[in-house]
């Protein structure tokens, strides 16, 4: 193992952020990682590249299931290598931040950092990293308030791959706007990863023109089209490197099976056995408070997170056969500040079922509900909403804000002397 | 018998990024609550623009699926022959840009646009605009009480001499132009920056855009449904106000 130099100035920085961040998921404030890697970042602006150091980096990114792809990946390659990720979903440059003072400076040979990083983040954080592997999953429209429309997205990847010839790349193949960007690097693994929300994709990123899509394949007529996969997803089995391998996850959905998929694309770039990356993935039950049961009142409410059109269709088919759902929207900055993409979401899918709109944005929910034809009550307060479900059993789905507070709020009605501290941190907060 | 009404959702798949899908669902859905029989047309990419229409919706986008959408436009006059027989027009942010007489195109340079509009939108050369936009209406937009919408674009678009907008801002930015307006007016067709989707967040002006097309409309009689609109409407108002 080889000791790296640090002056005590970043040794001085990064124990200012641990610091920081025990009191952050003390007070309730959030996972403790990307306030603490602020401050990490503002004492030591260059932080990232020099803790980063020798270490080898795999990053994941897209619009969605970036958090799960990087859980299940984490898993999988934690057999083979000295594992380094950002756990907690913080994926722009603080979280990154970080999650790096883990590594501390000591990177053994077997170190491998594998990170989820923010789609508009991802060229900037990749510069920094010695970033070896690269994963794209997805791009629909998704906090448009924040991050740039998709196809600006796609093509800032694309040259940043240009102009980083050795970065491998494991792309999704169903997606046009991440095969556009991914024909920027010239090795690709392709993955056929799927798609659901087609109308972010149905203008050709090349000529502007219509790409034809047919169950399984994808092309415009101006010759761009679906790249033959290299890894491919049938039902619960995934096709690699010649042979079917069985794919039985605790997380449900078919959208984990295609992201498992991708996590074994990475798998086999760095060349670590499949079959038991398969089975090192079916570990993981819960990814940051995602699919989590909690009790609540005598009730068991799985916890899931949508955040965007995309996301929804893989939670409608997750939550097929609920009797109630409890729908929380917020539109606060980490969420997006406008919840008009509401209307791009089939929630005709929740007719007959008990639902509950919740949230800040209730109401904006509500009249979506109503036009949908969905029954439903209006109740503010996450918590209140889901005391007013019937069943024992009933799903939660929030945005992220409201997924994370009502994750808090459900701990610390558990636990008076952690209420008191958060209450402490919502004051500090404010 | 009951009539026909058709809501023409014009190429949704170049523009309607912004949830702009919700602007037809509302009209449809109000006029069949009303007793007409809407038929909802998405004229997609690919697939020509009915001239037919009674209503058509149009909304925003990206820089090029929005120039790609104002050459398919260009091309072909059954939008324009549609508003000269007297339909009625909603265009939002992207799809009002080029609705007028040039907007900026991917390139950076103007581009002709439809021409329903006399007005022009060149690129802010500041922050976008971005947030909450409540605007007073033009009087003559009968019985619309304050809009309530969404804004998100870096256009600044001038109306040319004669052309009303659509309201007054009264938080936001709207047209950008320093008149503290938004949209436009051109007979039946409103252009605006409004997402939200803008006819769900005001179900006033989607009413009076469908007595536009059908005459005069009676109240609606689905009690909870106009309950939940109005507590929107109230929200957004207040929040945006508190937000200025």
């Amino acid at each position: 193992m080889k000791r790296r130099f640090l002056t005590l100035h970043v040794n001085a920085a990064i124990t200012i952020s641990r610091i920081a961040s025990w009191w952050v998921r003390k007070l309730g404030m959030g996972d403790g990682a990307a306030l603490p890697g602020r401050i990490l970042l503002w004492l030591r602006p260059g932080a990232i590249t020099e803790l980063s150091r020798g270490l080898p980096a795999v990053l994941i990114s897209g619009t969605n299931a970036k958090t799960t792809t990087t859980a299940l990946a984490r898993e999988a390659l934690a057999g083979s290598f000295q594992v380094i990720s950002n756990d907690t979903g913080a994926n722009m440059e603080s979280g990154l931040a970080y999650a790096l003072t883990r590594c501390g400076g000591v990177c053994s040979g077997k170190a491998l950092g594998i990170f989820e990083v923010d789609e508009a983040y991802l060229p900037l954080i990749g510069r920094q990293l010695e970033t070896k592997i690269v994963a794209l999953l997805n791009l629909s429209r998704d906090q448009l308030d924040r991050v740039s429309e998709t196809r600006l997205t796609s093509a800032k990847w694309r040259a940043y791959f240009q102009a980083n010839k050795d970065v491998k790349v494991v792309a999704n193949c169903d997606d046009p706007l991440v095969v556009y960007a991914a024909n920027g690097a010239s090795n690709i693994l392709w993955i056929s990863a799927g798609i659901n929300f087609f109308q972010d994709a149905r203008s050709c990123p090349e000529c502007g023109g219509e790409i034809h899509f047919t169950t399984s394949d994808w092309r415009c007529i101006c010759g761009f089209e679906r790249p033959l996969p290299d890894i491919e997803v049938f039902e619960n089995e995934v096709e690699a490197d010649g042979r079917r391998i069985k794919v039985d996850l605790a997380l449900p959905g078919r959208c984990n099976v295609s992201n498992a998929a991708v996590a074994l694309g990475i798998c086999q770039v760095l060349g670590v056995d499949l079959a038991s990356a398969v089975r090192r993935m079916s570990y993981v039950s819960e990814v940051a408070g995602r699919y989590r049961r909690l009790s609540v009142d005598g009730r068991t409410v799985r916890m899931l997170l949508s955040k965007n059109p995309a996301g929804w269709l893989e939670v409608l088919d997750i939550v097929r056969d609920d009797r109630s759902v409890v729908v929380a929207i917020n539109a606060q900055v980490a969420d997006g500040r406008d919840p008009s993409w509401l209307w791009d979401v089939p929630f005709e899918f929740l007719q007959g079922k008990e639902v509950v709109a919740s949230g800040e944005r209730a109401f904006d929910l509500s009249v979506r509900l109503h036009y949908a034809g969905v029954e439903h009550s209006v109740i503010k307060d996450p918590i209140d909403a889901v005391k007013s479900c019937v069943s024992s059993e009933l799903s939660f789905v929030g945005n992220y804000t409201s997924f994370q507070e009502l994750r808090k709020r459900i701990d610390s009605s558990q636990n008076p002397r952690l209420a008191r501290l958060h209450r402490l941190g919502d004051r500090i907060s404010l | 018998m009951t009539e026909k009404i058709k809501v023409v959702s014009v190429l949704p798949d170049l523009l309607g990024t912004y949830g702009d899908s919700g602007n037809a669902i509302v009209a449809s859905r109000r006029l069949a609550l009303r007793g007409y029989e809407p038929e909802l047309v998405t004229a997609v990419l690919g697939e020509a623009v009915p001239a037919d229409g009674d209503f058509y919706l149009i909304g925003g986008g990206e820089d090029g699926p929005q120039a790609k959408a104002a050459q398919l436009l260009n091309a072909d006059a059954a939008l324009e022959a549609a508003l000269d027989r007297g339909a009625a027009l909603l265009a939002v942010c992207a799809g009002f840009q080029i609705l007028g007489e040039s907007f900026i195109g991917p390139d950076m340079n103007p581009t002709t646009g439809i021409g329903v509009f006399a007005c022009k939108t060149h690129r802010f050369d500041g922050p976008r605009s971005v947030g909450e936009l409540v605007t007073a209406p033009t009087p003559g937009i009968d019985g619309v009480p304050e809009l309530t919408g969404y804004e998100n674009h870096q256009g600044v678009t001038e109306l040319l001499e004669g052309t009303i907008p659509l309201g007054m801002v009264l938080v936001g930015k709207g047209n950008n132009c320093g008149k503290r307006i938004d949209g436009a007016v051109s007979g039946k067709a409103i252009g605006t920056y409004m997402h939200g989707p803008v006819l769900a967040r005001n179900p006033a002006l989607c009413d009076y855009f469908l007595s536009l097309v059908v005459g005069k409309l009676e109240p609606l009689e689905d009690v909870r449904l106009e309950r939940a609109h109005a507590k929107l409407y109230e929200e957004r108002i207040k929040e945006a106000y508190k937000l200025r």
